[in-house]
């Protein structure tokens, strides 16, 4: 009894330890090789290491690192939430699991159907992975969504998806759907590539301009303050009296909220998309055929 | 340390975050919602079987509930059945007991009736006995004498005596 307890303990420690140390890394790698920026300057993510490659080269940046480390956070998380599953007096941490397990599912079954039951983990990890992304711009961290290249990933693989449903019933009707009035199909063509470059673009475009006016607010505010206080001599003429508190009200909205709900659109399109282009009528029709074609063969 | 351009695009880099996306999803699956949802599914049967369990007890508790109140209805009535017969075979018995009764009190009757009877048959014979040896002996004594009319009446009255005596 007491032997196992310390192994859960122990297990305890070591999952919260993934959920932490990550952060905290990355924190210190980045306060190690970023040099302290001088006045405003926006740019992309910090260029680690790069490994030659035919086309491109591999270039592992801060993006990259990051989501990573939201990477083993999310799974020290699910470890730590799932320790100890009873069917019983169900402790805090089950309660959240279940929790988080039943609304993924409900949301995937109000927005795709009971036939997509198994997209809840999938969107479950865009929804993860994007929101603690964009969370990560708190700890003073490179949020990875602000890079084109991470969220162009995903959308590529949302298309992958959306193409792979559309495939389900053979080639000839996915060039069909493209021609549902004959004469808009290059529209639709455009509109169905359209897809997944939006989806990045909207989802890169609103985090990062979180960052830019973040950015521009404080450069602003602190000219604002020098001109306040300017004229008073040595330390206080610096002092940095509107860009106490004034900033953090503006990263509550383009920190937090921004990034949740960028998650959130993020997930709903991807649901929206898959499940739209899916003619699940028409699959379960020939389904069905099939199915009575291969019993009236046996039946021969 | 160099930074990338704001918008700079890299294969590598889409396919990395491809495959991280891919990734957290198998994570997702295999470590959060399997586990939670295996779990899920066993509290169901588990709910499910003890549900079974309590419909089962409560069908065995009303069976036998059922049994019983047959069984009190059936026993009132074999009571009553008891107790009928009880009072029927004791009425019976009484009867037969009158009647028994009444036939040996018959009997009785009947038997002192014949006894007087044979006692009142008796006396007859005794008297008539007794009237065949007077007579007799009158004769006897008639034969021997010679009959006057004083003797004849002196006869008579000795006779008559003689009755009297013999009736006293």
């Amino acid at each position: 009894m007491k032997k196992e307890s310390r192994e859960y303990a122990a297990k305890d420690i070591l999952y919260v330890c993934m959920m932490v140390l990550p952060i905290l890394a990355g924190i210190i790698l980045r306060v190690l090789t970023k040099p302290l920026s001088e006045g405003i300057n926006v740019t992309g993510a910090q260029i680690y290491f790069t490994v030659p490659m035919p086309i491109q080269p591999l270039i592992i940046t801060e993006a990259q690192i990051n989501s990573w480390l939201v990477m083993i956070v999310i799974l020290g998380a699910c470890l730590f939430l799932t320790s100890e599953l009873k069917t019983r007096n169900v402790g805090v941490r089950q309660h959240i699991a279940e929790w988080l397990v039943e609304k993924t599912e409900a949301l995937v079954l109000d927005g795709m159907g009971e036939y997509f039951m198994g997209f809840s983990p999938f969107i479950a990890a865009i929804l993860g992975l994007s929101a603690l992304s964009s969370l990560l711009s708190l700890f003073g961290l490179f949020p990875p969504t602000s890079d084109i290249n991470v969220v162009a990933g995903w959308a590529i693989l949302v298309f992958a998806l959306i193409t792979y449903y559309k495939f389900k019933c053979g080639p000839l009707q996915y060039v069909k759907s493209f021609c549902d009035p004959p004469l808009l199909a290059p529209l639709n063509i455009i509109s169905e590539v359209a897809t997944p470059i939006s989806m990045a673009f909207r989802h890169y475009g609103n985090v990062l301009s979180g960052t830019v006016i973040s950015v521009l607010v404080a450069a602003g505010l602190q000219g604002l303050s020098s001109l306040i206080l300017g004229w008073l001599p040595g330390f206080l003429g610096e002092f940095p009296l509107l860009q106490i508190g004034l900033p953090a009200i503006l990263s509550i909205y383009f920190d937090i909220f921004s990034g949740c709900l960028q998650a959130y659109i993020f997930a709903m399109l991807t649901m929206l998309y898959v499940a739209g282009g899916f003619p699940m009528d028409l699959y379960f029709e020939r389904k069905a055929k099939k199915l009575k074609n291969n019993i009236t063969l046996e039946e021969k | 340390m160099q930074n990338l351009d704001v918008i700079s695009v890299n294969l590598w880099q889409i396919l990395i975050s491809l495959i991280n996306l891919a990734l957290l999803f198998f994570i997702l699956k295999k470590f959060l919602f399997k586990p939670v949802k295996d779990v899920l599914a066993k509290r169901q049967r588990e709910i499910e079987t003890q549900y079974q369990a309590a419909q089962a007890s409560q069908a065995e508790a009303d069976e036998s509930r059922a049994a019983w109140e047959e069984k009190l209805a059936t026993a009132d009535a074999e009571a009553d059945a008891i107790l009928q017969n009880a009072a029927e075979s004791a009425k019976a018995r009484g009867e037969k007991l009158v009647n028994e009764a009444q036939l040996r009190a018959d009997g009785i009757v009947r038997a002192a009736q014949a006894e007087a009877e044979l006692e009142r048959k008796k006396a007859a014979d005794g008297i008539k006995r007794e009237i065949v040896e007077v007579s007799e002996a009158l004769t006897e004594k008639m034969l021997k004498r010679e009959i006057n009319s004083e003797d004849h009446r002196a006869l008579i009255d000795s006779f008559i005596e003689e009755m009297g005596e013999g009736n006293d």
